[in-house]
């Protein structure tokens, strides 16, 4: 009884077992590593991560799958990186805009985020191409989009920098000063997480979106029109890309085309970590957010006691797919 | 139908092949035509060969007529275009490589075709270009480059004392590498460290990890050394200016840069961003691979084989060595002489 009790117990809490597993491993091999600066590191790593993650979220609840999302994150830290150079920077972009309030900039490439994600919803709901393969084609249709718009003159493919000091300042700056400041974009990513969290528990959307990925045939069945909240879904998830891309070109102070670069299989695989099932129904918000930090701290972790980075890919992958195993063997206890 | 197809196809082929073989030919023969040059550039997206391929664009203005096409960073891609190439029956090829040891399968295409190749940035192996007289190599000696980013580091060392931050007379730095294996990544790392030794300096190497070329991995292996080692840091050394650049990111976070908190960073490169950084006294010095001269040295000589003449130091305007390369000089770069690389 009691080893089944301890069982069930390591089943339900796996994920928590695993950030706590690595967190000692690594403090054990280097004390330095509990410190407030290494969180500061590691919360500022996975605010981006889990911005995309969650957007990623959405959509595997609903059964389906994004490959785009890391090349729409390029493709809007690039039009965002491209509008907001500083005025006396050699290498302009566009040298003929004048200066505007970095607002303008950010809604224009998350309203580019937003309009990938609404074809991406679109060619799903309504051409009924799975959503493996319509994203597949967003994927390479938008690195080609994004690569035309880096080459064009004068820029010719270089990458884009000498960005503006109030608008890296959202991806660097942060409340306060020293160990305890908050980063802003620590911040950004907490109220992002909180306004999905309400979505996914407190409207109507949300209530949907398990619906659908529970059982389309059932979501129909029951009167949700299942094409209209489709595209809601992905167009959310389109724009929360944007927004990620935004902070990405803030916080390196650059952009190229390959940014973001199979930036969704990281978001994939925190969101399965996270437990959320690929296929659908299931996911919850906290789940995406610890995902996130899992692979973050190994990242950073093992850097930081200069593990060899080929063991730190097989520490990922095996890590991966425990995960998601661990998860099967909850949902099985359950049947 | 369809397995009569199936049959026909090959047929069909080979007759296209062979249309274009005499179309080539009777190409060739008409002399007033600009040559077609067939380029193949191992990614689109890598800022120096992008900075390499606006050169050969500008220098076939109105002497070849260069079709340019991406690789995608795979060499299956790059076989195929090569193949097209072959087909279309350009007169020169022009060739940067993905994978260098793949280099002797287009040799032996292009031989076979008779089409001239030149190799662009990315060596083939020695036996490879030593099977036909019609292959060159254009390309920087990339050991050239991890030298000169040591000595960078090397000459401030000895210029600022205070650079020995814990006065134990051992320069401790971290090292980001490329891509694990990349040549460039390998070579850059193991010389830039022997020329620091080699300037007299004792060195311990307080972190090394790949950052795969990129900022953005730069920036965060740097921010996890810095939480590491703290102060123990003394100079950073990046493969490329790219990382270089993330380093530094990380490094402004952790309050360098501002009052006389200072930390030599190196790169390689001398891109428009690294520039900016050079300037802003951030970034120490980059090294610059001239891709504004292996575009240039690259095209003129594929020009020159597509025409059918022999290069020589006079026509190419670049020495060539035992008859088949063409070696441009890296530049180091600092504040000193940014002019030199805008």
């Amino acid at each position: 009884m009691n080893t089944k009790r301890l069982q069930s117990f390591a089943s339900q809490y796996a994920i928590y077992i695993v950030l706590v597993v690595l967190i000692i491993g690594i403090t054990a091999s280097n004390p330095a590593f509990l410190s407030i600066n290494s969180l500061r590191d590691v919360l500022i790593q996975s605010s981006t991560r889990t911005i995309i993650a969650l957007g990623v979220a959405f959509i595997l609840i609903t059964a389906g799958t994004d490959l785009s999302a890391g090349r729409i994150v390029g493709l809007t830290a690039v039009i965002a990186a491209s509008m907001l150079q500083k005025a006396e920077y050699a290498a302009q972009f566009f040298p003929d805009i004048p200066q505007m309030p970095y607002i303008i900039p950010i809604a224009i490439a998350i309203l580019a985020g937003l309009f990938c994600g609404l074809v991406n919803g679109f060619v799903v709901a309504k051409l009924n191409v799975p959503p493996f393969i319509a994203t597949l084609g967003t994927m390479v249709a938008v690195y080609g989009i994004n690569s035309l718009y880096v080459d064009m003159e004068p820029n010719n493919s270089q990458p884009i920098a000498g960005l503006r000091d109030d608008f890296k300042n959202i991806g660097t700056g942060a409340i306060g000063e020293g160990k305890f400041s908050l980063p802003y974009i620590v911040l950004i990513a907490i109220f992002v997480a909180f306004i999905v969290w309400v979505i996914f528990n407190k409207t109507k959307l949300g209530k949907n979106m398990y619906a659908i990925g529970g059982n389309i045939q059932a979501a129909k069945v029951s009167g949700i029109n299942v094409a209209k909240y489709l595209i809601y879904i992905y167009a959310i998830a389109g724009s929360l890309y944007g927004l990620a891309g935004v902070l990405e070109a803030a916080r390196t102070g650059g952009a190229t085309n390959n940014y973001g670069n199979m930036y969704e299989l990281d978001a994939i695989a925190a969101c399965v970590v996270g437990g959320v099932s690929t296929t659908g129904g299931i996911g919850t918000v906290p789940g995406v957010v610890v995902g996130v930090l899992i692979f973050t701290i190994i990242n950073y972790g093992l850097t930081f006691i200069g593990i060899s980075p080929y063991w730190q890919l097989i520490i990922k992958g095996i890590i991966i797919v425990a995960a998601v195993a661990f998860d099967m063997r909850k949902y099985a206890t359950k049947k | 139908m369809k397995k009569r197809m199936k049959k026909i196809t090959p047929v069909l082929l080979a007759g296209a092949l062979l249309g274009s073989v005499v179309a080539g030919c009777s190409n060739s023969a008409d002399g007033g035509k600009e040559p077609q040059i067939g380029v193949a550039i191992y990614k689109f997206d890598d800022t120096f060969m992008t900075g390499v391929r606006n050169s050969i664009k500008t220098n076939a203005e109105g002497k070849a007529n260069v079709e340019i096409v991406d690789s995608q960073n795979s060499q299956p891609t790059q076989n195929d275009k090569v193949d097209l190439f072959i087909t279309k029956k350009t007169n020169a090829l022009l060739i940067n490589p993905v994978d260098r040891t793949a280099a002797g399968v287009i040799i032996d295409k292009a031989k076979t075709a008779d089409i001239p190749v030149v190799f662009l940035n990315r060596e083939p192996l020695p036996d490879d270009m030593k099977k036909w007289d019609k292959v060159y190599y254009v390309g920087a000696k990339a050991e050239e480059s991890g030298t000169m980013s040591g000595e960078l580091i090397a000459d401030y060392w000895k210029a600022h004392p205070e650079a020995d931050k814990n006065k134990d007379g051992v320069l401790q730095y971290v090292m980001l590498k490329g891509e694990p294996g990349h040549q460039d990544a390998e070579l850059r790392t193991k010389f830039s460290i022997e020329a620091i030794e080699a300037a007299g300096i004792k060195v311990e190497k307080v972190a090394e990890d790949t950052a795969m070329w990129d900022r953005v991995k730069g920036q965060e292996k740097m921010a996890a050394f810095l939480g590491a080692n703290g102060d123990k840091i003394e100079a950073v050394l990046a493969n490329n200016d790219d990382m270089a650049l993330g380093a530094i990111e990380a490094l402004k976070a952790a309050g360098y840069f501002k009052g006389d908190k200072f930390m030599p960073v190196v790169g390689v490169d001398a891109t428009a961003p690294a520039i900016e950084a050079l300037q802003d006294g951030t970034l120490l010095g980059t090294v610059l691979n001239d891709a504004n001269n292996q575009g240039k040295a690259s095209v003129v000589l594929a020009t020159l084989l597509a025409k059918g003449e022999k290069p020589t130091k006079d026509n190419v305007g670049f020495e060539i060595s035992d008859n088949q390369y063409v070696w441009i000089k890296y530049k180091k770069i600092t504040k000193d002489n940014i002019d030199e690389a805008k």
